[in-house]
């Protein structure tokens, strides 16, 4: 445990290292904040009180910014380091490292995704909290479901991309399954907009998905769902992607080859 | 690679010969090309079809109908994919990669223009994906709204895509130029690249002054795109932002390329290598 934990630490402070990084990620955030959130003021100005599938236009504004303060944590920028490792090699001393190899890179991720979650997701939600009327939790529980909720959707977001990363054991071109399989991902997840939009069967077919533990499940806690469902599902979905992961992970390791002498 | 270094009278055949060279160095796997060609058309299939769903929900956006907001976004998504098969691996994250390894050092003593040789060595094939998934947007969207494609009408859509595909190269070799000085690759650029071809993707008075004057006259992608679709539309387009003004898109394109050709220059003559 005392292993884990050291890793989590070290990971925090390796993404510490980044600080030019930090700031054009935190003006990438700013940028399509102010983009999406001129879009939605403009929707909702026909018809400011009423909601929209659910939404109302304080709805709206939170998704937006919650998206800019999760995006960084969940398409991270290191997203191709573990296929890199594998297609060089470098992963087979992981393998011989004591302890269990998919624990360990997920305690350095958590370090790595906490140290963005404390210094880049806070600030651009803050920031617009400031000067727009979003609708985050008031309260210090509902404050703690958004916290726990999006720390679940950082640990799906980890499960999801070591599937992709899995393909790099099979092709040198991992990229581009991934690339197939992205624009789905981001429209299907609700990265552009709010999965609450779309027609009825596609929007359940959207929240039954793991993507909305991982993307829109934080944003429900915020903007004032019941967090314990919520919660529960992605937690559900934490475990189901873990074990399937993991399956993969000991798939592709009984078929390795290791080159070189 | 020795009859590429020959300086016979190649001139605009040199180049030919090394997107050639360039192209097949990448399809050893053609399968795979394929699929992330399809790939980078389908990501801008998803983004028109979010705006459509959106402002179809809402009845309009600032007047405009759900067909007539996709026309901006296919628009500048087309413009972005020309741009991108040519400029995308002088993005900062890649192009640090060259500098930073002294590759660059080894592009200087070819007999050619640096800039063409990394333009044309490196064209990215999959982003004809993005530009034929664009095009049939284009298509799809006008259609709908209604734009009747006279002689002129695809002279302007034509017109709006060479503008935005040249004003993505353009910050792609400001991007690099950039890369000189910091030699860590910056994600900035990205705001510019897609950034502004999202901002494109709606009209553009829904935005506050400040935004509307960086991507009117500063990166003028509003005159490359919206200007454009105003004139396809048949649109007279919002106070100060006039469709007549498609005769300044051209001209406003030319200015911003020359200031990249400037930096590139002023960069490329202040690059010192990274030592070793």
């Amino acid at each position: 445990m005392r292993a884990y934990l050291a890793l989590v630490s070290a990971g925090f402070r390796r993404q510490a290292a980044y600080r030019l990084a930090l700031v054009s990620g935190l003006l990438t955030n700013l940028f399509f904040g102010v983009v999406r959130t001129s879009l939605f003021l403009a929707l909702y100005q026909a018809r400011p009180e009423a909601a929209v599938n659910g939404l109302d236009y304080q709805d709206a504004l939170t998704y937006v910014w919650m998206i800019q303060a999760l995006f960084g944590v969940i398409w991270v920028s290191w997203i191709w380091e573990f296929p890199e490792s594998v297609r060089s090699g470098d992963f087979v001393t992981e393998l011989t490292r004591p302890g269990d190899p998919w624990l360990r890179q997920l305690a350095y991720e958590l370090g790595r995704t906490g140290q963005l979650l404390v210094f880049r997701s806070t600030l651009p939600l803050l920031g617009a909290a400031l000067v727009l009327p979003l609708a985050l939790p008031t309260t210090v529980p509902g404050a703690l479901a958004t916290v726990a909720s999006m720390l679940l959707a950082v640990v799906v977001s980890f499960e999801v991309r070591y599937l992709f990363g899995l393909a790099a054991f099979w092709t040198a071109d991992f990229r581009a399954p991934f690339s197939i399989a992205f624009p789905l991902l981001w429209l299907v997840g609700g990265f552009t907009i709010p999965v609450d939009y779309f027609p009825g069967p596609v929007r359940a077919a959207a929240e039954a998905s793991p993507l909305s533990a991982m993307v829109m499940a934080p944003i429900h806690v915020a903007i004032g769902w019941p967090a314990w469902p919520v919660l529960a599902g992605q937690a559900a979905w934490v475990v189901v992607l873990g074990l399937v992961s993991r399956g993969g992970l000991a798939l592709a390791c009984r078929r390795m080859v290791v080159h070189g002498g | 690679m020795a009859e590429l270094a020959r300086p016979t009278g190649g001139g605009l055949a040199v180049y030919g010969r090394l997107v050639s060279a360039g192209v097949r160095g990448r399809v050893y796997r053609p399968g795979w090309l394929l699929v992330r060609t399809i790939g980078s058309g389908l990501i801008i299939l998803a983004d028109g079809f979010a705006v459509a769903l959106v402002v179809d929900r809402f009845g309009t956006l600032a007047g405009w109908s759900a067909p007539e907001v996709v026309l901006l976004v296919a628009l500048s998504a087309a413009g972005q994919g020309l741009g991108l098969l040519l400029g995308d691996r002088l993005e900062p994250t890649y192009f640090s990669e060259l500098v930073r390894r002294g590759t660059f050092d080894q592009v200087l003593v070819r007999p050619t223009s640096p800039l063409a040789w990394l333009i044309a060595t490196q064209v990215e094939a999959r982003y004809v994906g993005r530009l034929l998934a664009g095009v049939g947007m284009v298509a799809w969207a006008a259609d709908r709204s209604g734009v009747v494609w006279s002689g002129g009408h695809l002279l302007v859509a034509l017109l709006a895509l060479v503008c935005c595909a040249t004003l993505v190269l353009s910050i792609c070799v400001l991007g690099a130029a950039l890369t000189f000085a910091t030699v860590e690759g910056s994600e900035v650029v990205n705001i510019f690249i897609y950034g502004g071809v999202t901002l494109t993707g709606y009209p553009v008075q829904i935005y506050g002054s400040v935004l509307r004057f960086l991507f009117v006259w500063v990166v003028p992608f509003a005159l490359a795109v919206y200007v454009p679709a105003l004139v396809l539309l048949g649109r007279t387009g919002p106070p100060g932002l006039p469709a007549a003004l498609i005769w300044v898109s051209p001209v406003a394109t030319a200015g911003f390329t020359g200031l990249a050709a400037l930096g590139w220059r002023h960069g490329l003559r202040h690059y010192v290598g990274t030592g070793s």
